[in-house]
């Protein structure tokens, strides 16, 4: 049968036979869509597997340029799930597959090479020990149509914070995904693809397009993207409270290292940048000395590098950022790990040292070797306790505590951190707009308190269940959820139809959201265990965060998701949910 | 005769162009079947599509003489067109493409008057002037570069 919107094939790979084969996505699509939906279908049943899975509305509408990529994370044991957008998404796609899921492992270094549905397994023994720009030269020279996920060094070396690189730009980057494909001795997968996709209905789809289009340009995440590089470092120090360091909560110079930031980013960017179909040019193009290269200010990116690691030079942070890029690591973890170094007195921090550590981990040289090992790890080898967030994975860079809807996540979470949930959650900006985050509390869960910080509400509760679906329809749609989140969800359902052919409503698009969510907890359950969903542990103790409180939260947003109070789900939640067969 | 003007300064390399013109043409989304092509080169990118030319390299080299004008857009007659491609050789912008998939050789045919990049653009970078007015169109682009006009 022709599916309309998937290509209808996803690549199987074993690395360990060499052997190929194609599964029917058909078999996945209607209770788990695609994307993270899918990818989490599939790894339930085969926990050796890599991931990489698109959406049915990747390649066909704006902001369709995700992948979801999913593996049991090397640190936790539990899902490690990340996303990337960029080229590669669409083009696999165009060469006629809609994901592609490596088992086995390979003895010898190889990369995967898929040319419109040719696939051979090739030697990667040259491309070995190259960092993440060097194997994209070495692979697409003199065709820049071929489009590259590839890890680098830190992948290889088996440093448990590397993730995924896709092109000089998108990462998958947290819970080791890169680790999992080095161990593998995959370096990378090369598509090319010029088949094109075929969406059902392409007038109503072309309608659709300018609908979305038109609402996420007269969003306010459009107007912020114009100048959001020079505005973003001071903004989220008002927005967010970043940590200093390995926690502390003063830096003197912290103003003044954002306010040069911004003077930095003013004098050094060239241009703004978009991933494939996306309006909201969230990019910026850099140049410094001589070289040209993209970044997203994320919270885990240049800020990290500014205020975790102290650099008050903003030269000193672009070379850290450029660094943690060109070897594929994780920046997020990186700087919580070199922050931690700092503590133990290996590494000072805003000076040269931090590079010279960087190296050292990923090369696992002295100390780095333990510190590869991820926050958790060294910790217990050093006996100095950490932070760090569900199963071992270092936080993200802000202070959870603040955000009491992100504590929550971050301790129930199956998939990574609060990154796969609460992107743009109200919560967050309160501070800086309140009305707006007042207003979004009241629309989606009919309560101001929602919007709090501060609040242990039930609403806010709520409000998280709503928000962590909205994440996991964007992931499994292959949809950015930048751009869902601006947009209202009958839109994407109504792309979804032009697309697929297939009716679908707001409803049907959350149960998949409840069924993806509770498979991602039937898998912690088969292969750890729950008793970790807690905050960080130095913030527990805190009384900051009233546990109790939090407890309580908890208890709520099981009973949402249809789990028990230990967090287990219930019978008839599988039941209903249609995934009896797979218990 | 009017034509596809491009503020390139103004690209963001999205490719939105390449995914409808495709889409309206062929009823798929094939940035390789697309008439207009978004090309980059280290982050500088901007589409480039047939710009009507008045000598046209094309017309003049075909040996059917199945490309001409209609109406101030340039097309192929497809029932004389032997596919010989010559017309993709000669293009000095890779404007003229051969569709693999349809066997048949296609270009920018502006849509007929209406083209669909200029429409989608979410940054407007393409615009679709008359020949007279292309100088003023340049400068405009310059000014909503500056924030000095919309």
């Amino acid at each position: 049968m022709v599916m309309f919107g998937y290509t209808g094939k996803i690549l199987f790979v074993d690395l360990g036979s060499k052997t190929l084969r194609t599964e029917p996505t058909e078999k996945y699509a209607k209770d788990f869509l695609g994307g993270r939906g899918i990818a989490t279908r599939i790894l339930y049943e085969n926990p050796d597997a890599l991931v990489f899975m698109t959406g049915p509305l990747t390649s066909f509408v704006p902001s369709g340029s995700r992948m979801d990529v999913v593996a049991v994370s090397p640190v936790t044991g539990l899902i490690g799930g990340s996303s990337t957008g960029g080229e590669f998404p669409s083009a696999l796609k165009f060469a006629g597959y809609d994901g592609i899921v490596i088992t086995g492992k390979s003895e010898k270094p190889v990369y995967l090479r898929i040319e419109n549905g040719e696939v051979s397994i090739e030697s990667a023994e040259e491309l070995w020990g190259l960092n993440v720009f060097d194997t994209i030269e070495a692979l697409t020279h003199g065709h820049p149509d071929l489009r590259v996920a590839c890890i680098g060094r830190a992948g290889e070396n088996g440093v448990k914070f590397a993730g995924i690189s896709f092109s000089h730009r998108n990462l998958a980057s947290r819970g080791g995904l890169g680790t999992v494909m080095g161990a593998k001795k995959l370096k990378a997968i090369l598509v090319h693809g010029t088949e094109g996709t075929k969406p059902y209905n392409p007038v109503e789809l072309m309608s659709v397009f300018e609908e979305i289009q038109e609402s996420i340009i007269s969003s306010g995440e459009f107007l912020r993207f114009k100048d959001w590089h020079v505005n973003f470092i001071p903004t989220i120090l008002k927005l967010r409270m970043p940590y200093f360091g390995d926690y502390e909560r003063e830096w003197e110079k912290a103003e003044e290292a954002a306010m040069k930031a911004r003077e930095w980013f003013e004098e050094h960017t060239v241009g703004r940048a978009s991933c494939f179909s996306c309006p909201l040019r969230c990019w910026g193009l850099v140049k410094y000395d001589g070289e040209t290269l993209p970044i997203n200010l994320c919270q885990g990116t240049f800020p990290a590098a500014t205020f975790t690691l102290k650099t008050e030079d903003p030269e000193l942070a672009w070379r850290i950022y450029r660094k943690c890029q060109s070897e594929g690591l994780d920046m997020m973890s990186t700087v919580a790990v070199v922050a931690y170094a700092s503590r133990l007195g290996l590494v000072e921090l805003g000076t040269e040292e931090v590079l010279e550590m960087i190296e050292k981990i990923v090369t696992r040289q002295g100390e780095g070797d333990i510190l590869a090992e991820g926050i958790k790890r060294a910790s217990e080898h050093f006996g100095v306790p950490a932070v760090y967030v569900k199963g071992g994975m270092e936080s993200w860079s802000s202070d959870v505590r603040p955000f009491v809807g992100s504590a929550l996540i971050s301790a129930v979470a199956d998939s990574g951190s609060v990154n796969r949930a609460l992107y743009g959650f109200p919560e967050f900006y309160y501070y800086i707009k309140k009305e707006q985050a007042e207003m979004m509390a009241t629309r989606f869960v009919g309560d101001v308190e929602a919007a709090y910080p501060w609040s242990y509400s039930e609403s806010k509760v709520r409000f998280a269940v709503l928000w962590e679906n909205l994440h996991i329809i964007a992931d499994s749609l292959g949809v950015c959820v930048i751009a869902l989140l601006t947009t209202p969800l009958k839109l994407w359902a109504k792309a979804y139809e032009a697309v697929t052919g297939e009716k679908i409503t707001e409803q049907e698009l959350m149960t998949v959201a409840e069924r993806t969510r509770t498979l991602e907890r039937l898998f912690t359950l088969k292969h750890g265990d729950r008793k970790d969903d807690l905050s960080p542990r130095l913030f527990r103790d805190e009384p900051k965060l009233d546990r109790e409180k939090l407890e309580g939260m908890k208890r709520v947003y099981y009973s949402l998701r249809g789990w028990d109070e230990n967090g287990v789900p219930k019978p008839e939640t599988i039941e209903k949910l249609g995934l009896g067969d797979l218990v | 005769m009017p034509y596809l003007i491009v503020h390139e300064d103004k690209c963001i390399g999205c490719r939105t162009c390449e995914m409808v013109c495709s889409l309206s043409h062929e009823g798929v989304v094939n940035p390789d079947l697309s008439r207009i092509h978004v090309l980059g080169y280290k982050g500088e990118k901007f589409p480039i599509m047939c710009l009507q030319c008045e000598d046209a390299p094309c017309e003049l080299v075909c040996p059917m003489e199945a490309i001409h004008m209609q109406g101030g857009i340039r097309i192929v007659d497809d029932e004389k067109c032997i596919r010989c491609k010559m017309c993709t050789l000669v293009c000095p912008i890779g404007g003229v493409l051969y569709d693999y998939i349809n066997h048949q050789m296609i270009r920018c045919d502006l849509c007929g008057g209406d083209p669909q990049c200029v429409k989608y653009c979410p940054m407007n970078v393409i615009e679709l002037v008359p020949d007279d007015a292309v100088p003023e169109a340049r400068k405009r682009g310059v000014r909503i570069l500056y924030g000095e006009a919309d």
